[in-house]
């Protein structure tokens, strides 16, 4: 009965996803933050300290664990331990104007950097 | 043949001190009487039980509320569980101060660690198998805290887990090793434990005189048959009484507020909130184990543990039972401390 992971997910249209916003994308089980300058990143729902799922608090703008208390900004970074290291993220594609988000491959990470963001490039 | 399979198992005589109940408190026949029952209860459950996600759940429920007797066998089997492992580790007490690891009794001591270590296994591949919500995020946080491990830590999770998060081929793992490999595992230790305690000439009496003998039937078996008698009754109306837990069904998108790991891994879930994740859930587990393996070594020529080996076990024992006891009973949403009452 297990079902074998769909290696990419269609989060949906680009335009879809305005800057500044979190979506959580079910079907990946990540949330698709976009960040005000249009970067794109996919963020993995799993908190890095013990795995619960932690969800985005609209009203405060971050990511809050109910396990631990562990605080995540949108980037995914650290804001209050225990969690040890910032959330992991997926791999981003476009493919004709939509989001393809690659879930067979984790990528871990300590902290954000900019290089970790996804500009997508629109087609006219 | 079959007076001398039994006489594998039993001497025909027993000094007198050896029957006395003080001197074993009944442990080690409480955890067998124990085992025994789970295995029933576990075979009886499996009839009706399925070990597939939303399956497992309902037929779960099934058992629960439809099935002729199937709560109390549900709860018996349970609540069994969990007294096995406090018999277990009572037992190891019990064992450790009468100094009964030493030669002759080498291979007695390490076969009860290994049945400890299935007792812990056989408890954390069971807890999942309900599929609630308690289950799904208890295995979760539990299994989450073995990627802590340096170098080896992910793939023994992903090994664990079948993927990198709870799932059905987790499920699916779990339930064949509580159902297939662990009761035949128990089935070898256990006779193997049995066989080195007959092999050492029964338990450990000290200065045991052996000229007052008494006969094992029918001195010793009524006393055991009166101690079992006693246990599955108290078992049973416990089982009566108090339900085993079934929350909503596992949803692997929403963690519940008060998330904790199966009680016996509380003490390592609280060590992690207090110190570096290596040296709480790597080289402290590591250290006590390296302990009670190195213990027939450490004392080898004492009738009791030196005072030195005592204060480490004991120390070891009090942190464990302490941050069991905080995680159970002084933790609440968020892991914050609270007051229980």
């Amino acid at each position: 009965m297990n079902t074998p992971q769909r290696l990419f997910v269609d989060a949906g249209q680009l335009s879809d996803f305005g800057p500044g916003t979190v979506t959580l994308i079910h079907e990946a089980n990540c949330y698709l933050s976009r960040l005000d300058d249009g970067g794109l990143l996919a963020i993995s729902r799993k908190c890095t300290h013990l795995g619960c799922a932690v969800p985005w608090v609209v009203e405060r703008g971050r990511f809050e664990c109910p396990c631990h208390a562990s605080i995540f900004d949108s980037t995914g970074n650290v804001i209050q331990s225990p969690a040890p290291r910032a959330l992991d993220i997926y791999l981003i594609t476009l493919t004709h104007n939509r989001i393809m988000i690659d879930t067979s491959k984790t990528v871990k990470r300590s902290v954000y950097v900019a290089e970790q963001l996804f500009y997508p490039q629109e087609l006219g | 043949m079959y007076k001398n399979f039994f006489f594998h198992l039993r001497p025909r005589k027993v000094p007198a001190r050896a029957v006395r109940f003080t001197l074993t408190w009944g442990l080690g026949g409480a955890a067998t009487l124990m085992v025994v029952l789970q295995l029933l209860t576990g075979l009886l459950l499996n009839f009706a039980y399925e070990p597939f996600p939303v399956h497992s759940y309902l037929s779960v429920q099934h058992i629960q509320t439809e099935l002729f007797l199937g709560r109390l066998i549900r709860n018996l089997h349970h609540w069994t569980g969990h007294f096995l492992l406090v018999v277990a580790c009572l037992h190891l007490l019990r064992v450790f101060f009468s100094g009964a690891y030493v030669t002759p009794r080498r291979g007695t001591w390490y076969s009860g660690l290994v049945l400890l270590l299935l007792v812990l296994t056989a408890n954390f591949t069971g807890y999942l198998l309900p599929w609630d919500q308690l289950a799904f995020w208890a295995i979760t946080i539990a299994s989450s805290m073995l990627a802590y491990i340096p170098v080896v830590g992910d793939l023994l999770q992903n090994l664990i887990l079948g993927g990198t998060e709870v799932n059905g081929a987790t499920l699916h793992i779990f339930h064949s090793f509580h159902t297939t490999l662990l009761p035949l595992a128990f089935l070898f230790f256990m006779s193997y434990h049995f066989w080195c305690i007959r092999k050492a000439g029964g338990v450990k009496v000290d200065g045991a005189d052996r000229q007052n003998m008494l006969p094992v039937v029918p001195e010793l078996l009524v006393r055991e048959l009166a101690f079992a008698a006693v246990v599955s009754c108290f078992l049973l109306l416990f089982a009566m009484f108090f339900d085993a837990p079934l929350t909503g069904m596992a949803n692997p998108s929403l963690t519940p507020e008060t998330v904790k790991a199966p009680w016996y891994f509380l003490w390592l879930q609280e060590l992690l909130l207090h110190m570096q994740p290596v040296l709480a859930l790597c080289l402290l587990p590591l250290a006590f184990s390296i302990f009670l393996l190195l213990l027939p070594f450490l004392s080898q020529k004492r009738e009791k543990p030196s005072l030195f080996v005592q204060v480490i076990f004991i120390s070891f024992f009090l942190v464990i039972i302490t941050l069991t006891i905080t995680g159970v009973w002084f933790r609440g949403a968020g892991m914050k401390l609270l007051l229980p009452w």
